[in-house]
């Protein structure tokens, strides 16, 4: 167990918005190093050290630095900390900024120094009251430090400090849609190119970063990115945060070793199934992935070993199912959840969803038909890359893969009511 | 455990006599109660360790159902039909029917569900009367000066309040429903002192007060929009996203299958525990009273309250043997009868509240001065050709299902006595609620016996009618007003992931299954729908 909570969780660091505690151990000193480096030497180390886009995208972090450090233009440029989370299953930013306020801003500073970054955004879920009173607490000390001080001398301009309430709407965590948001805007996403990094923020180059990306980089620049790379198994570098819920005894955020094997997730630190049932299925990073079956225990938890298994790591919410939870259900609600948060700009995913959604839940009302069903599989073939964004493809990968791995049954509640 | 002297040496010394001398009480209530009341025997309390009552002192018996494994799974949902509404009653007692009926009246759509039929319930074995200060010279002050007073201090206060409070306009509500009281000459309400109280403010019906309620309100129910599902016990609620009450899984026994009902607000109306049996005492209550809300509610994070106070009614029928437990009203005392111990003595103020009477007639029999039948009953004498002899004609005019329970016992009071020994009758305490009958869970409401606090640690008699009622109606109005107005997006039972949770990290055994339904001891044959119900994990 004493891979567990490392880094970013590490007792010490969990000490809310006190910032002497904080700097008592050892707060600041990543970004006291990044001062004395340049620009091009930062983005190297982020490189070297494997970092990778920790809401879900798994996209190496350097090469949206490097794309914004490039950036001719000489005007503002935004960070936009994404702590937006919404998605079911996901709960561990509303932890880092709520407890480690102040390392998720010393690792938005240092990206600050690293692409000359005069605007700091903090986009943080509207729900999660702790969160954004600990980080405007945090950000007010800040202001005041030593540290800000040598930042702004550093950059040759004063740096902006926001922390804002997202809209709430799920959809806005998404970064072109964090960017409308941030304009004072519906987060509706944009179509991309123009990628943030050439037009984001009122046209400014942007950089959008998940709050626990940011979180690892102090602890980059401070330890050295052969020990960033040494805390990973296998191949993998650095920690990952999970979040573990479902039918497991002790659901949570477990901060473990990137490329730990979901079995040792479940059964050593989430302390086995509950009351000893069987595994029946779990949901990778999400609801907007496919699922895993219990053929998938021994699969590393990194992006690459997952990806392997045709799933996706996401954002490290892992969502175990027992024998006895009907994946029907399961899936209606959350196809459910994405046509509720469908932003309605693409017809094809604001009907889709839609569509998908009333098919199963008259399939899993007991009340569905063959011909629902098949349906459902030529719209999970038509559907995928209709939209902007990736709510409508994460809708149906959910889709598609249950009808894969539990089609029995599906055929089983299209069953007449009388054969039950 | 109890010695005495034989029915029949005790009958043949058994003189009917018009007056006696009164009983010299030189013991507090306190140290009676401490000393022979049943709620005070030693080991039959432990502490809850999960939920919100975590720590509180409980009765054995009932920790084990509140600290039970669900009965379903989620996989016994798939397929499952849902329906949906505004508002959902469970219990089809009069404090269910009292809030259906007031929340469709004011425009909400409502479910009423019940275990077994609409009126199957203890409300119809309620017999005394409703207490309500309707009397000239009677204030709602002095009622709620007595319900304080017979809760022993413990009583919460805003609650006893509005109930008081409500009560004339309760009567006034009963009687446009069409229920009929009993009345003078002028057509003035009649009305009779409880025990424990300052004056006389009992309104009743013959001494079937209870089952003239339920016939009005029944057709009442029936004769309105308000959905029945009856045969359908609740076995869990349900939960939304934010732990909120959505709505129940209800199971029909007709057709053997689980329904989900989706609703903005649950109304819990689900009555007491009278058939678990604690302490191994008799009960007066109807077959249905399984503590089944308490366990609902507790596991959707409801607190609770006086869990280790029970009401043992004084007159429970002691012999024979098979009407054991049979409630005989407290309105025969009230009208006058005395008490009596084997010696013919009068050993308590028949008038005192009940916990009380029931506690000295404990002492009674456990110190000698009780009448035993062949070792396996013992009690007291209920004196009623004592009181017949004093005001003749009273049995037939004002106790006629009395005497109907005599005549079934093969006894004629207006000659000889009854046998009569405490009943497992009420339980005080229950659901923390407010005034607007609102538990701690949003979007659950409970009602009526489920409830807890009004009564403090010991009921009057005559309030619970009052208290259905006025609850009742106070539940289904703020129910069906402020159901709200998004429906919920997602409803589930994941809560019984959280119990299970709960359970095992404290490491508390899941073999018992909960709410509890039925009695143990309920024969259903083989093949009959509830056999469905009695799935065991282990099979």
């Amino acid at each position: 167990m004493s891979a567990l909570n490392q880094v970013l969780l590490h007792p010490q660091q969990r000490v809310g918005a006190d910032f002497a505690a904080w700097r008592a151990a050892g707060g600041g000193e990543g970004l006291r190093a990044a001062l004395g480096a340049t620009p091009a030497q930062l983005i190297e180390m982020i490189r070297d050290a494997g970092l990778r886009g920790l809401g879900g995208s798994g996209y190496p972090a350097y090469r949206k630095w490097e794309s914004l450090a490039a950036q001719r233009a000489s005007g503002d440029r935004y960070l936009i900390v994404n702590g937006n989370e919404d998605e079911p299953g996901t709960f561990k930013d509303r932890i880092l900024l709520a407890e480690t306020p102040h390392q998720v801003i010393e690792g938005a500073a240092i990206c600050a120094v690293a692409c000359d970054i005069n605007h700091i955004v903090f986009y943080i879920n509207p729900d999660q009251d702790a969160a954004l009173a600990s980080m405007r607490d945090a950000v007010v000390q800040w202001q005041d430090s030593d540290l800000y001080t040598a930042l702004a001398e550093h950059l040759r301009r004063p740096v902006e400090l926001r922390v804002m309430a997202s809209s709430g709407h799920y959809i806005g965590g998404e970064e072109t849609a964090a960017i409308e948001s941030v304009e004072g805007k519906f987060p509706f996403p944009r179509r991309k190119p123009p990628y943030p990094a050439e037009a984001g923020v009122h046209g400014l180059p942007t950089l959008v970063n998940n709050t626990e990306t940011l979180a690892n980089v102090p602890h980059i620049m401070r330890n050295g990115v052969a020990w960033y790379r040494g805390l990973g198994r296998g191949a993998a570098a650095g920690t990952k945060i999970y979040c573990l819920s479902g039918d497991v005894l002790r659901p949570g955020a477990y901060e473990l070793p990137m490329g730990t094997p979901l079995q040792e997730l479940i059964f050593e630190h989430g302390g086995g199934m509950l009351v000893g049932m069987k595994l029946k299925a779990i949901f990778t990073g999400g609801p907007s992935n496919t699922i895993l079956t219990p053929a998938d225990l021994d699969v590393p938890l990194d992006f690459d070993s997952v990806a392997e298994r045709r799933s996706a790591l996401g954002t490290g919410a892992m969502i175990v199912v027992s024998e006895g939870t009907g994946i029907v259900k399961r899936v209606t609600e959350y196809v459910n959840f994405f046509a509720d948060n469908s932003c309605g700009q693409c017809p094809a995913c604001k009907t889709g969803t839609y569509y998908i959604s009333r098919l199963l839940s008259r399939i899993d009302t007991g009340h569905g038909s063959r011909s629902d069903l098949d349906t459902l599989v030529s719209l999970s073939q038509l559907l995928p890359g209709a939209g902007r964004c990736h709510l409508l493809d994460g809708a149906v990968k959910v889709l598609d893969s249950s009808l894969y791995h539990f089609g029995s049954e599906y055929e089983k509640a299209i069953a007449p009511r009388n054969n039950r | 455990m109890t010695q005495g002297i034989s029915y029949s040496d005790a009958l043949a010394a058994y003189a009917p006599c018009e007056l006696r001398e009164p009983a010299v009480d030189d013991i507090t209530t306190e140290a009676l109660l401490r000393a022979f009341h049943p709620d005070h025997i030693a080991g039959s309390m432990t502490q809850l360790r999960i939920g919100a009552n975590a720590g509180d002192t409980c009765h054995t018996e009932l920790a084990q159902l509140l600290q039970s494994d669900g009965r379903i799974d989620e996989a016994d949902l798939a397929g499952a039909e849902t329906l949906e509404t505004d508002v959902l009653v469970i219990g089809g007692g009069g404090a269910g029917c009292a809030a259906a009926l007031t929340a469709v009246k004011c425009g909400a759509r409502v479910m009423l569900a019940t275990k077994l039929r609409v009126g199957d319930s203890n409300t119809v074995m309620a017999e005394g009367g409703i207490q309500a200060s309707v009397e000239k010279g009677d204030t709602p002050q002095m009622h709620f000066e007595d319900t304080i007073r017979g809760g022993h201090h413990h009583v919460d206060r805003p609650l006893a309040a509005q109930m008081v409070m409500d009560g004339p306009d309760v009567v006034r509500w009963l009687i446009q429903q069409g229920m009929q009281f009993d009345v003078d000459k002028y057509g003035d309400l009649l009305t009779r002192r409880a025990g424990g109280t300052s004056a006389a403010r009992v309104v009743y019906f013959r001494d079937y007060t209870g089952l003239e309620m339920m016939r009005v309100l029944r057709e009442a129910v029936r004769n309105s929009n308000i959905d029945v599902l009856d045969y359908s016990p609740t076995v869990e609620l349900l939960s939304n996203e934010h732990g909120h009450c959505a709505g129940a899984v209800i199971s029909s026994l007709k057709s053997c299958s689980y329904t989900l009902v989706k609703a903005k607000a649950v109304v819990l109306a689900t009555g007491g525990i009278g058939r678990m049996h604690l302490n191994g005492f008799p009960t007066s209550n109807h077959f249905g009273a399984t503590g089944d809300g308490l366990v609902l509610a507790y596991r959707l994070g409801a607190r609770l309250c006086d869990l280790d106070s029970f009401q043992y009614h004084p007159s429970g029928l002691a012999y024979p043997q098979h009407l054991a437990g049979t409630l005989i009203t407290e309105g025969v005392r009230s009208a006058g009868a005395y008490l009596l111990n084997a010696h013919g003595e009068r050993f308590v103020d028949e008038l005192m509240p009940r916990d009380h009477v029931a506690a000295a007639i404990i002492r009674e029999c456990r110190e000698g001065r009780g009448i035993c039948v062949n070792d396996d009953s013992v009690g007291v004498w209920l004196d009623t050709p004592g009181l017949e002899m004093r005001d003749p004609g009273i049995l037939q005019a004002r106790f006629p299902k009395l005497l109907q329970l005599g005549r079934k016992a093969q006894v004629d009071l207006a000659q000889k006595p009854m046998l009569i020994y405490p009943t497992l009758h009420y339980q005080n305490g229950g659901v923390v609620i407010d005034v607007h009958g609102r538990s701690t869970v949003p979007g659950l409401y409970c009602i009526g016996e489920v409830t807890g606090g009004i009564h403090g640690k010991n009921r009057l008699m005559g309030n619970s009618l009052l208290e259905i009622i006025s609850f009742g109606r106070r539940a289904g109005r703020h129910a069906a007003e402020h159901a709200h107005d998004r429906p919920h997006t997602k409803i589930s039972i994941e809560h019984l992931s959280d119990l299970r949770r709960a359970l095992t990290l404290a490491g508390l055994p899941m073999n018992q299954e909960g709410p509890l339904l039925f009695p143990k001891y309920a024969k259903f044959d083989s093949d009959s729908d509830y056999d469905g119900l009695h799935r065991s994990r282990k099979e």
